[in-house]
């Protein structure tokens, strides 16, 4: 398959501030891309140089075919990290004016966003001013004002922030069906479970660089699976079974410890786990954990997302 | 194209459904006939101002004069009502204030309720003449007339007195030159269609003005608003910097000109019904004259040039005290040809107006008022084409201002605005 949008060895400064270094990636046509790192990694700027608001300081960027997605712009759908609408307006009049924008004629475009704001709930809402709706109906009236003229890019710059789990739900949902009609899905996050949930295919960016660009087992498997036991039993035991490569502890609330110990590439969790019990060691709960995309990024980047959020 | 049209439409359709535009719309018509109707009905209404009048002089000969201008007003009304004293006066002039005191403070009333506006005492003999004023209102207008009347009697006095007999004393009285206003461009009797053009041309470079300012403001509050809450980006990533830009300035344009239009109609129908003789005169002014061609084309190029700074120094900002600060020196710089649009209209060739047409940021106002007076029009071309220059540099830079402004987060300083628009991001 063809790549919908590909980076080649693409650098973005500000200033003496790298935001972007050395980046490149492909993203394949009709499947979702996840474009992983904490705030502040650069996954804003890469997608502004996409979108051809910024250019890059070297390197080169295909969009749909074209050096940047200037040129193609009614091609693209777009979801930025702040959401951005007309308050005055109604969602109709919002999703009909930015749809118009990429070319879609007036009366179709209100036919869609009829159409698309009644699949989602908001029939009712339709006609209400932006300003008097929840956030969670008002991001979705901004992806549908995004989508609604049929992109065959779209990118979607954190898209779940501040949504409730039900509105994410309902989110994820509309993404996989936009990939399922055939569009190349681009969405930047730092929350790894939605990636792990929707993605075909991750680029982890820490500090401007890629640290990671595959499908999500290959970089599930670069991180340990662990074996997560809970009780009385010291580190030094649990770091003396078979197969363990190390252990971080936890006190537990009522008393005892978590010891997760990460097991070797090779090793056996279950025969790690009979030697505890052989050993007569004070277990009162275990888990073989396999590892997420978050145990993932720690391996790859060295640090957890949200704590490089925090710094950042 | 489309997009543009698309902007301009939607930024039009946000404004003209407002509240504040119906209110902006009957604002300027209101406010007029307000101040008019307050004006005249005041006028109208207002009862001549009551006084007492005392002559102390012998043969009491300022009094029936004094009287007799005061019975004669515009319109058959009298100036003022002389009343007799509501209270026994006593005969030292110093003492008259005080016995009517009450009256004269409004703690009594004269008959029919009303206040003794003033009283007037005129005593003294001979070249020695006083007049004392008791009033609390140190600018009523009945002072000036019983001076003007006892100081015109005292001059027949001492003339009569110097052997001129009374009667050569009226014929000189009303002896009165003839004066004749000519027009040295048709060499005939100057008319209201002569001073015209000077009017209207200082009418329009204050409305240039006006509009501009609106129209600015407009879309600096539009630009701010959508900075803050991030439509911005979204309209970037959608379409071209100058299609936003052009199509922002254009919804405003057709906001401020359906108002003006609006405006321009109801005056017209109005001018025509009450006035029709200054309607054609106007008429023939502004199209005869080819001033209208004149005012359209600075008016294009002033609010092209000004709306394009006030957009970009909105993309800046995400509050109106952020822009204030940008904004300080251009609402200085717009404060200026006002100040010397007023000359442009009782001196239109003053050497300062020919200067301040050639600073391109000046040449709308001072173009469009000095275009009644016909400049020379090697004047006219050379502002022009400055000015056209200066519209082309001020429209690109702020594009390129815009686009780093509506990317740009946090508080913007004078030296990170250069750097952003060196880099254009």
């Amino acid at each position: 398959m063809d790549a919908a949008l590909s980076l080649d060895h693409v650098t973005k400064r500000y200033g003496d501030f790298t935001a972007v270094n050395d980046l490149s990636f492909a993203a394949r046509q009709g499947r979702i891309l996840g474009f992983l790192g904490p705030n502040g990694a650069g996954k804003t700027s890469t997608l502004r140089m996409v979108l051809g608001l910024s250019s890059p300081t070297s390197g080169t960027l295909s969009v749909l075919g074209a050096p940047d997605g200037r040129p193609v712009r009614d091609r693209i759908g777009f979801l930025p990290e702040e959401r951005g609408l007309y308050r005055r307006m109604t969602p109709v009049e919002a999703i009909v004016f930015l749809a118009g924008l990429k070319g879609l004629p007036a009366p179709e475009a209100r036919r869609r966003a009829r159409q698309m704001l009644e699949e989602q709930g908001l029939g009712a809402a339709q006609n209400r001013q932006i300003r008097n709706l929840s956030k969670g109906m008002a991001q979705k009236v901004q992806l549908i004002a995004a989508i609604a003229h049929r992109p065959e890019l779209v990118i979607l710059d954190e898209p779940f922030s501040g949504l409730d789990p039900v509105n994410q739900q309902t989110l994820e949902s509309m993404i996989r069906n936009l990939a399922r009609d055939g569009a190349t899905v681009v969405f930047s996050t730092h929350v790894m479970q939605h990636a792990e949930r929707l993605c075909d295919h991750v680029v982890l960016l820490a500090g401007g660089r890629k640290a990671f660009d595959g499908s999500v087992a290959e970089a599930k498997a670069r991180a340990p699976r662990a074996l997560v036991l809970e009780g009385m039993l010291e580190a030094a035991a649990a770091a003396a079974l078979p197969g363990v490569a190390a252990v971080a502890t936890a006190p537990l609330d009522g008393g005892g410890q978590r010891q997760t110990c990460a097991l070797e590439a090779q090793a056996s969790g279950q025969e790690a786990l009979k030697s505890a019990f052989a050993q007569g060691l004070d277990i009162q709960r275990f888990e073989l954990r396999e590892p997420s995309l978050h145990d993932a990024f720690i391996v790859l980047t060295g640090t957890a997302p949200d704590q490089m959020e925090v710094a950042a | 194209m489309r997009r543009l049209i698309n902007i301009a439409a939607r930024e039009y359709i946000a404004y003209v459904r407002t509240v504040g535009f119906w209110l902006s719309m009957l604002a300027l018509p209101l406010g007029m006939g307000l101040v008019l109707g307050a004006s005249g009905y005041m006028e109208a209404s207002a009862p001549a101002p009551a006084l007492v009048l005392i002559d102390q002089t012998p043969g009491q000969t300022f009094g029936p004069l004094v009287a007799r201008k005061f019975s004669d007003g515009p319109g058959g009304r009298p100036r003022a009502d002389i009343v007799d004293p509501p209270v026994a006066l006593p005969t030292d002039p110093r003492a008259i204030g005080a016995a009517l005191k009450p009256w004269l403070t409004g703690d009594l009333k004269l008959e029919g309720k009303r206040k003794l506006a003033a009283a007037f005492v005129i005593h003294g003999q001979g070249e020695a003449i006083a007049i004392d004023v008791w009033t609390d209102n140190p600018l009523l207008s009945s002072t000036e007339t019983v001076r003007t009347v006892v100081s015109g009697q005292m001059e027949r006095s001492r003339l009569e007195a110097a052997g001129v007999s009374p009667a050569l004393l009226l014929e000189a009285a009303a002896l009165k030159p003839t004066v004749t206003d000519f027009s040295p461009k048709t060499s005939e009797k100057a008319s209201l269609l002569n001073r015209l053009p000077g009017v209207i041309g200082f009418g329009a470079a204050m409305l240039l003005w006006s509009v501009i300012f609106t129209g600015a403001g407009i879309l600096l509050n539009g630009v701010i608003e959508e900075k803050s809450s991030k439509v911005l980006e979204v309209l970037l990533s959608s379409a071209t910097v100058p299609e936003i830009l052009f199509g922002k300035i254009l919804g405003v344009a057709g906001v401020t000109f359906t108002v003006l239009g609006v405006w321009g109609t109801v005056g017209t129908i109005l001018m025509n019904v009450f006035a029709p003789d200054v309607a054609g005169d106007v008429g023939k002014v502004l199209m005869g004259g080819g001033l209208i061609f004149y005012f359209a084309f600075y008016l294009a190029a002033g609010y092209l040039m000004y709306a394009s700074i006030f957009t970009a120094i909105g993309a800046f900002c995400e509050t109106t005290r952020e822009a204030q600060t940008l904004l300080g020196p251009i609402m200085i710089l717009l404060t200026i040809p006002v100040i010397f649009l007023s000359q442009a209209l009782r001196r239109p060739d003053t050497p300062a107006l020919e200067i301040m047409s050639w600073i391109p940021l000046f040449t709308p106002f001072m173009m469009t008022a000095r275009a009644a007076s016909g400049p020379p029009l090697w004047q006219v071309l050379g502002t022009g084409v400055l000015m056209l220059a200066t519209v082309a540099l001020v429209v690109w830079i702020a594009g390129r201002a815009f686009r780093a402004g509506a990317l740009s987060t946090g508080k913007v300083d004078f030296k990170g605005l250069v750097a952003r628009l060196r880099g254009g991001e």
